[in-house]
């Protein structure tokens, strides 16, 4: 095959000796295989650093499941992008790689372009009413995923009541097994719900990127961003409402003394409850907390990384820094008003200097198309990464306690060790041994040395540097989201082809999306893992595989990002925007080639980073 | 009808009197640009020049001698046409009234034998292949009243090169009919200095300002002796894409020589970007006005003071409309589609991508 001008075929990838195994903690059909060869060896299959940055856990793999089959089906059976097809998922050691499916033949093409005109346009008619909708549906789903009720723990013998007057005819083993189907069931569901719109407002805000470039040729893509924006994304209101509680609290000397002090937010909780003002100021937390406070601490995409409800110190932190910040007299909000007004001018402007009334009239409309539909864009994240993500790991964690409390496993966390399919088996082995009665013994120690080895093989695999991508660049992508999303172009691939012949050390520039304006200097911090983060020193430039929203309080101590991977409306660029913070994304190999410590110049405005100074 | 009138007194009202290059520092003034201040010695003061001693007898013969197939005939003439006219004298009174200007001009800036530039300015400019008159004329720092008196006389004579003439021959236009003014106008001592678009020539980009400038006088820049430093301007973000280059030469005027010169820029000034960032920006602000004064975009010169302190220090000292892009019929480059439109183009679209 054309082996020179594309990448390793991927049943040519050779393992560490360490990671041996690893194919049997993900579903069979995430594994590059003969029988497929032929398709498999036909596409262009590239590592996932936006969603699946690290190894992955069989478990945490379920939203990734979802997403192959909801983004894909919306485009190919739902909304009929014509010559576009979904995006397929493989494991490679650990890591996951995708690759957008190849064009369908041209009558297929043909068939679907009057269904995308039908479906399409109407969503666009009428989304404002749709995203009421739509909301009311996940919160809905979010509030069911929130009732199931997760037995904590199988009764020596049933209650009188689940016997008396009529006996109820089904028990804990069945309570336990259905809750977990549902629980997945729920999860999927609400995947299918995320893509709804998705699609579309990438595939609307790609169209008005073309046609500000008509329009004005050397418009930056950082101001294409800046245009669609808006100032009102869910994705902040965590924040605003941390701004809401510390200004409560920063009106009560003794509240504030207390929610400054060194203490475990537990232990400013009880000393908040001995008084009344400060009981009062707990309701308005609880208030905010559900469901503001439902906010991973990284992506929402992986159970270690925790969330606002578990890791309380995070949000009693941030309060105790706005407090700190009010009685010194600084503003702690953001001016949302004033932010959208900017926009709103950056807007009039360009539409000024457009020379005909005719094209006025097609960028008004299709600004209006944009500024409409780009909202869910901003607006689902919260609801789904971030709220309903984490009612799940809530959820998954009481089935983790559940599973040590029988003995199955060693330590709750171990339930991620499984996929989604191999859960069951836990769930079932744990009912039936209780169900059988008395010194039954369940195959635990089967199921913990699985838990052993895959702890071992994800150890190895989280040193080992997996290659950008495999197989052949093809010659046209026509799917929506791996341009926006992943920011795959020739570009880029090219540069992938060229970094894998790079040595780090003899980098002098990294080329990038100029996600975020503005141009900065400064020494950078690396960050792999996400625990990492916390690192981050006052002034410091962010050098990241892929960022999120909910680093959000992070982006007022750096300086600028850097990320490997990330189209211009990826999070990473988003947040930037909102913050003001010069952005480079999608740069490839920026944690490959930057070491911390090292002096580089970010040029927002060019995507270029230029090395400075090797620490 | 006055024989020298101050820039900020004539604009496009006095075209006839000054000229189409004057007339439009007039425009520049009342846009609130700062212009180097000067005065226009009008086409009447030309007029009078021509009726001295019955000069225009006398080029009208000449001129009827001529056999445009004879290239020595053509030069011949000219020659003697601009000789003519560079002896003769004005009559005093114009004489004192310029040399009164020149003094008063120089008298503001406390600069004895203040330099300025002479330039002429034709009054067909307007016309198609306006470059015929000959107006391309310019004397830079031009010392003491003989020396303008002199220079004037050397525009006006401008309009008899053998080009200007045989063009009008060929073109069936009368010579008669074209009428030329002078500017006297204060020269800007540049430490750096260029030229300036209000779009992106390159791409007719509306959204840019294109500024193009080097170190010294902007003769390097507009007659391309250098690669210039670049800046695009974004009219709206402000952001500004800058191209430094290395420039080898520049052009100033040696007062020992009393004349411009080019001379090798220093190794470590060649890669220096010549105007700093907020002269950059002000100027795009500068070039964004003219154009909204206009309603077209322009093609402006610009000079940068070496002595004057930011803002004082920036200069405009010539707009004209933009030619290329602007003469480009105004078609809607979106094709009249509405969004509807755009997004079906679009979701049908492939994007390339490999080799």
């Amino acid at each position: 095959m054309a082996q020179k001008k594309g990448f390793q075929m991927p049943l040519e990838v050779e393992y560490p000796k360490e990671l041996e195994g690893w194919e049997e903690m993900y579903p069979p059909m995430y594994i590059f295989s003969k029988d497929r060869k032929e398709w498999e060896g036909k596409h262009f299959w590239f590592h996932d650093k936006i969603h699946a940055p690290e190894a992955m856990y069989p478990l945490d793999l379920i939203f990734q499941e979802a997403w192959q089959i909801s983004l894909s089906q919306y485009t190919t059976r739902v909304f009929c992008i014509p010559p576009a097809q979904g995006i397929a998922q493989r494991m490679v050691g650990c890591y996951m790689y995708i690759t957008p499916v190849a064009p369908p033949p041209q009558e297929i093409i043909a068939e679907k372009a009057p269904l995308f005109q039908k479906r399409v346009f109407y969503i666009f008619d009428h989304y404002d009413e749709l995203w009421g909708v739509w909301l009311k549906k996940f919160k809905a789903l979010g509030e069911e995923m929130n009732s199931i009720k997760v037995p904590g723990d199988f009764p020596k013998f049933e209650s009188d009541d689940t016997v008396f007057p009529e006996p109820r005819g089904y028990y804990t083993s069945y309570e336990v097994i259905e809750a977990w189907d549902k629980l997945v069931d729920l999860m999927i569901k609400g995947w299918q719900y995320h893509f709804q719109y998705l699609n579309l407002a990438y595939l609307a805000y790609l169209m008005f990127g073309d046609t500000c470039r008509k329009l004005f040729p050397g418009i930056s893509e950082s101001t294409i961003g800046k245009l669609v924006a808006g100032a009102y994304v869910q994705m902040f209101r965590p924040e605003e409402e941390l701004c809401r509680l510390a200004r409560l609290a920063a009106a009560v000397p003794g509240l504030a003394k207390i929610l400054k002090s060194d203490m475990s937010a537990d232990k400013k909780m009880e000393a908040l409850k001995k008084s009344a003002e400060g009981s009062t100021w707990l309701v308005e937390y609880e208030k905010s907390k559900d469901p503001w406070f439902y906010v991973s601490c990284g992506s929402g995409w992986f159970h270690y990384e925790g969330s606002w409800t578990t890791k309380l110190e995070i949000p009693f932190g941030y309060i105790k820094g706005y407090i700190e910040r009010i009685e010194k007299g600084e503003k702690i909000e953001r001016d949302l008003a004033g932010i959208d007004t900017a926009r709103a001018k950056l807007a009039e402007e360009y539409q000024k200097l457009i020379k005909t009334d005719e094209d006025r009239k097609s960028f008004n409309d299709v600004y209006r198309a944009v500024r409409t539909i780009y909202k869910y864009a901003e607006d689902h994240l919260f609801w789904v990464e971030h709220w309903f993500h984490t009612i799940w790991f809530d959820k998954v964690g009481v089935f983790g306690r559940l599973l040590v409390k029988r003995g199955l496993l060693k330590a709750p966390d171990d339930i991620y060790l499984f996929n989604r399919f191999e859960v069951p088996l836990l769930m079932e082995d744990m009912a039936t041994t209780w169900a059988l009665g008395e010194g039954v013994p369940s195959r635990s120690q089967y199921w913990q040395a699985k838990a052993e080895k895959r702890k071992k093989i994800l150890e190895a695999a989280k040193k080992w540097t997996p290659i950008p991508a495999l197989g052949n660049p093809p010659e046209e992508i026509a799917e929506p989201f791996t341009v926006m999303l992943w920011g795959i172009t020739t570009d880029k691939v090219q540069d992938w082809l060229k970094g894998m012949a790079v040595v780090p050390g003899e980098v002098t520039e990294l080329k990038g999306f100029a996600s975020s304006a503005g141009i900065v200097e400064g020494k950078v911090r690396v960050v792999k893992l996400l625990e990492e983060i916390t690192k981050i020193q006052q002034g410091e430039i962010l050098v990241c595989p892929t960022t999120n929203p909910a680093w959000a309080p992070v982006f007022t101590k750096i300086k600028a990002s850097i990320t490997d991977i990330g189209g211009l409306t990826s999070h990473a660029a988003i947040v930037c925007r909102e913050y003001g913070v010069p952005s480079v994304t999608g740069t490839g190999i920026a944690t490959n080639v930057l070491k911390t410590g090292d002096t580089v110049k970010v040029d927002g405005n060019t995507g270029i980073v230029k090395i400075l100074k090797r620490a | 009808m006055p024989y020298t009138l101050w820039f900020d007194k004539a604009g496009k009202e006095a075209i006839g009197l000054v000229g189409g290059k004057n007339a439009s520092l007039g425009e520049l003034i009342k846009a609130d640009i700062p212009v180097p201040p000067g005065f226009s010695v009008t086409t009447e003061t030309y007029l009078e020049l021509l009726s001295g001693g019955g000069m225009k007898e006398k080029i009208e013969e000449i001129l009827s001698r001529i056999d445009l197939q004879d290239v020595a005939s053509l030069e011949n003439a000219s020659k003697v046409i601009r000789q003519l006219m560079t002896e003769a004298s004005l009559p005093k009174r114009i004489e004192e009234e310029i040399s009164f200007n020149y003094q008063t001009l120089a008298q503001v800036f406390d600069v004895p034998n203040l330099p300025v530039a002479v330039r002429s300015s034709a009054t067909a400019e307007d016309l198609p292949g306006a470059s015929f008159a000959g107006q391309q004329d310019t004397y830079l720092w031009v010392q003491g009243s003989d020396e303008v008196l002199e220079k004037i006389k050397l525009c006006m004579s401008s309009l008899f090169t053998p080009r200007a003439i045989s063009y009008r021959i060929k073109m069936g236009f009368p010579h008669e009919k074209v009428l030329i003014s002078v500017g006297v106008q204060k020269i800007v001592d540049a430490r750096a200095a260029g030229v300036m678009f209000t779009l992106n020539p390159l791409n007719g980009d509306p959204s840019k300002v294109v500024i193009e400038g080097n170190w010294g006088l902007g003769e390097t820049v507009v007659s391309g002796q250098v690669n210039p430093d670049k800046f695009v301007v974004d009219k709206v973000t402000k952001e500004i894409e800058s191209t430094i280059s290395q420039k080898w030469t520049e052009c100033i005027f040696d007062p020992e020589k009393g004349m411009v010169c080019h001379l090798d820029i220093p190794h470590e000034r060649q890669e220096i970007q010549c105007i700093e960032d907020q002269e950059v920006l002000e100027l795009a602000r500068y070039g964004r006005r003219i154009e909204e004064y206009y309603g077209c975009p322009q093609d402006i010169e610009w000079a940068i003071d070496k002595d004057k302190p930011f803002p004082l220090n920036i200069f405009l000292v010539q707009s004209r409309p933009e030619t290329v892009c602007s003469q480009q019929k105004k078609e809607p480059v979106l094709g009249k589609k509405s969004a509807y439109d755009l997004l079906m183009e679009k979701a049908l679209q492939r994007i390339k991508i490999g080799s």
